[in-house]
């Protein structure tokens, strides 16, 4: 009997130590997704704004050299 | 902030509409290959991309570290146009997209090779969300990756497939880290 719960005690432990992994894996790949993306058809609206502000001359390449 | 000067007009390609792929013959019947002249004639190459600053100026680290920087940031990467949204132009950007409120300092980068071959319809550029980092030492290394980025990836071929490979192997490195309990690369935590 004790040996039996033990191997159930295992099974459930690395079953958690699994699914910890999965889930923080998963986790890191949202973040990187958050911070570091291609822009596709969702960013659409984005990006078509603002290609129409520096065709229309309300963006111009920034001349400055430094940031204020 | 210092604005840009309005007199000089951007190196930009003749342009259709932005959402539309860029040689429907609608928007444009005679399409011919982009080509830019500097001030001696002399044919030079149009600058692959266009990289845009949204910051809304949040007292952040990453603000601070885009500041201290960008002067590096602009000489490694003159080949192409920046355009820096004032904080007015930032703020009312925000405004119509709220989900993006505090993640910025924002830099897109807008592929126009890819603008010009798919619109905006598919893959056409990447972002960094730069305020996602919050210690000055993560967003330094972001703003790093993404110069690192840029300048290895300037001829790339297929720029989507590279982010993409870049993103699966961070994402591999992160897994493999996390199975030998290394804490070391908590970017973003």
């Amino acid at each position: 009997m004790p040996e039996r719960f033990g191997d159930i005690l295992t099974m459930v432990m690395g079953a958690l130590a699994v699914g910890y992994v999965v889930y923080e894996i998963e986790r890191r790949r949202r973040k990187l997704h958050d911070i570091w993306d291609v822009l596709d058809e969702e960013d659409a609206l984005l990006t078509e704004k603002l290609e129409e502000m520096v065709e229309s001359g309300e963006l111009q390449p920034y001349a400055g050299a430094t940031l204020a | 902030m210092p604005r840009a000067p309005r007199g000089s007009a951007p190196s930009r390609r003749p342009r259709a509409a932005a959402s539309a792929p860029r040689d429907t013959a609608a928007a444009r019947p005679t399409e011919a290959p982009a080509r830019i002249f500097d001030a001696g004639n002399s044919e030079v190459a149009a600058p692959r991309f266009r990289i845009y600053i949204v910051d809304s100026g949040w007292n952040s680290a990453a603000h601070r570290v885009l500041v201290e920087n960008f002067a590096l940031i602009r000489d490694l990467q003159k080949d192409d146009p920046i355009y820096v949204l004032s904080r007015e132009q930032s703020i009312e950007f925000q405004r119509h997209h709220g989900s993006r409120i505090g993640r910025d300092p924002i830099i897109a980068v807008h592929d126009m090779e890819a603008l010009d071959q798919g619109g905006t319809t598919g893959f056409h550029g990447f972002r960094l969300v730069l305020g996602l980092l919050h210690t000055p030492q993560q967003a330094l290394q972001g703003l790093q990756a993404f110069a690192r980025f840029l300048a290895t990836h300037r001829r790339s071929k297929d720029l989507e497939a590279d982010i993409r490979a870049d993103l699966r192997r961070e994402g591999l490195m992160g897994a493999i880290e996390i199975i030998l309990h290394h804490e070391a690369r908590e970017m973003g935590e």
